[in-house]
């Protein structure tokens, strides 16, 4: 899946401008982006509900303005808000949607069955569609495109108002569609959602790809790479600060009350020191802990401001 | 070619388990047809029109055409409304499949309503033939056509405002509706207004109708005329809508 400078405008509005995408066979990409970023025109996009402005798309070697039947043949979508009809039961939904992407008949009722089972859908199968809550309406979303097992699957952020432990069970079948073959962009602006699915991520900002890698490399990328928590039993004082600085492999430090966030390059070395550095000044400390940067760290580093920031 | 069909069997699916608007629509058509048609017909004068009632129940199932047609469109915009249109644009059918879909959901919708009422008219005024019957429901049918995609031709108003499509459809029905032939043969109409009706789709579908059931023809407009007409205007409104769906449509709610 490919695009090369894809721009889409509404009216005066710029949704993406010149984005260059790419996704490799049956790799998890995660799109990370706050609301407005451009993700989910860019879905509706590879999906063939909305056209580029300009530039050019290609899901499987099909260009999807061009073939855009044939690009619905081999992807599936769960929309961000759950697509249903109000009166139907969440099963004839769900078989309407296989009878539309020709699954076998004989093995339509298992499958369905099965997959509303590990969704834990089952239970509300004799219940219409307008009531359903929040959280079941978009799992059914999200078993559509597990029923239909498409060579490209889109999930636009798939476990909004889904509980944790059904957020759980979402990201592993997400996985396990994955290790099936399926090829997957999942878009979310969840930090934990991108951390557990992604191979890859790419992060969006106003409608261009900033950055696109693993996430390791991603949060390698950030000078300074391990963050340092430090909880002292008084408020840090100045000169603790100015001794710190003058230890070097701190690259910033950031005290608050009794705290101290560093981000240092190393953290094995700058810890021994520090702890020594308090000791002779009378500082205890309380705590220390020691992490990687988050995601949200990253998303910092390359656009300058917090994903959840800008929610 | 079958997923034209599931899709549009999943909608008929929909349109059947409302079956109680069917027997409203065939209630309201008897009631209308009991009171201000044996009313009017008794109005009229036997000399000018000898066959008023059948006149105006060939004009009342029009009418019912009509509406059905314009509840296909309807349907289209709440689909889009509701959200459900993104849904299907992403299903593996092309843009014409799904409107193809569509229009033998319209299909089904003004055969139901429309064949009862039908059967039962002809035989009551002793004109009921099976051919009689097969060629005026074609007649209906490519009336249906037309008016579903002049209907969804205009839903690409409703993605800017449901209140302004809503406007234009109450607009456009009456006007379509009485600068019609539907209750008045076209001959008696005064030369201001005659021109008019000529305008309208239901015209040349109600006296298309009327002729292939044997009603006399001096008083309605030349069939052959009519029958182009009303093939026309169904071609070239569904051909409409294709474009419109394939090229406007795709502003529908992203999100």
């Amino acid at each position: 899946m490919e695009t090369l400078n894809l721009i889409k405008k509404y009216g005066k509005t710029d949704a993406l401008r010149g984005l260059d995408f790419k996704v490799d066979p049956g790799e998890i990409m995660v799109i990370l982006g706050p609301n407005g970023s451009g993700k989910t025109t860019l879905l509706m996009i590879l999906c063939t509900i909305l056209k580029p402005s300009s530039g050019t798309v290609k899901v499987m070697g099909l260009d999807v303005v061009e073939e855009g039947t044939r690009v619905r043949e081999v992807m599936g979508i769960a929309f961000q808000e759950a697509r249903g009809f109000w009166r139907h039961k969440p099963s004839s939904i769900l078989k309407f949607h296989a009878s539309m992407f020709d699954i076998e008949p004989s093995k339509r009722q298992d499958l369905i069955e099965q997959t509303m089972k590990d969704l834990e859908l089952w239970e509300s199968r004799d219940k219409m569609f307008m009531h359903l809550s929040g959280g079941q309406a978009k799992r059914l979303e999200t078993a559509k495109v597990l029923i239909q097992r498409p060579k490209l699957a889109i999930f636009d952020e798939p476990t909004s108002q889904v509980d944790l432990r059904g957020k759980r069970k979402i990201w592993d079948k997400i996985k396990e569609l994955r290790d099936q073959g399926s090829t997957i962009i999942v878009a979310t602006n969840e930090v934990r959602e991108a951390e557990y699915l992604a191979d890859r991520v790419t992060i969006l900002h106003s409608g261009q790809r900033v950055v696109c890698d693993t996430i390791p490399r991603l949060k390698d990328a950030i000078a300074g790479g391990d963050i340092v928590e430090v909880e002292f039993e008084d408020p840090v004082s100045n000169k603790l600060v100015e001794d710190l600085k003058s230890l070097g492999g701190g690259l910033s430090l950031s005290p608050q009350g009794n705290q101290l966030r560093a981000k240092v390059s190393r953290a094995e070395d700058w810890v021994p020191k520090m702890t020594s550095a308090s000791y002779n000044l009378g500082s205890k400390i309380s705590s220390i802990r020691i992490t990687e940067p988050s995601l949200d760290d990253v998303f910092l580093h390359f656009t300058g401001r917090g994903l959840e920031d800008q929610q | 070619m079958n997923r034209v069909l599931t899709l549009a069997k999943f909608n008929i699916g929909i349109l059947l388990s409302q079956r109680t608007w069917f027997f409203l629509s065939w209630a309201l058509f008897g009631m209308q047809l009991a009171v201000y048609g044996s009313l009017m017909s008794k109005l009229v004068s036997p000399v000018n029109v000898p066959d008023y009632f059948f006149f105006y129940a060939i004009g009342l199932m029009v009418i019912i055409v009509f509406d059905s047609g314009a509840d296909v469109g309807r349907h289209f915009v709440e689909h889009a409304h509701e959200g459900e249109l993104p849904y299907f644009l992403s299903l593996p059918i092309s843009r014409r499949g799904f409107l193809a879909s569509q229009a033998i959901y319209g299909i089904a919708n003004t055969m139901i309503k429309i064949l009862p009422p039908l059967v039962i008219v002809l035989y009551f005024v002793g004109r009921l033939t099976p051919q009689g019957v097969f060629f005026a429901a074609i007649a209906l049918f490519l009336l249906g056509l037309g008016i579903t995609g002049l209907m969804v031709s205009f839903s690409f108003i409703a993605f800017k405002s449901i209140d302004i499509y809503s406007a234009v459809i109450a607009g456009l029905s009456a006007l379509l509706v009485r600068f019609s032939t539907v209750f008045y043969p076209l001959i008696f109409l005064p030369n201001f207004y005659s021109p008019i009706s000529l305008l309208s789709p239901l015209t040349y579908g109600a006296d298309l109708t009327r002729w292939i059931l044997g009603f006399d023809s001096t008083k309605l407009l030349d069939p052959t005329v009519a029958a182009v007409v009303v093939t026309a205007i169904a071609v070239g409104t569904l051909s409409l809508s294709v474009r419109i769906v394939d090229n406007i449509i795709e502003g529908v709610k992203a999100s």
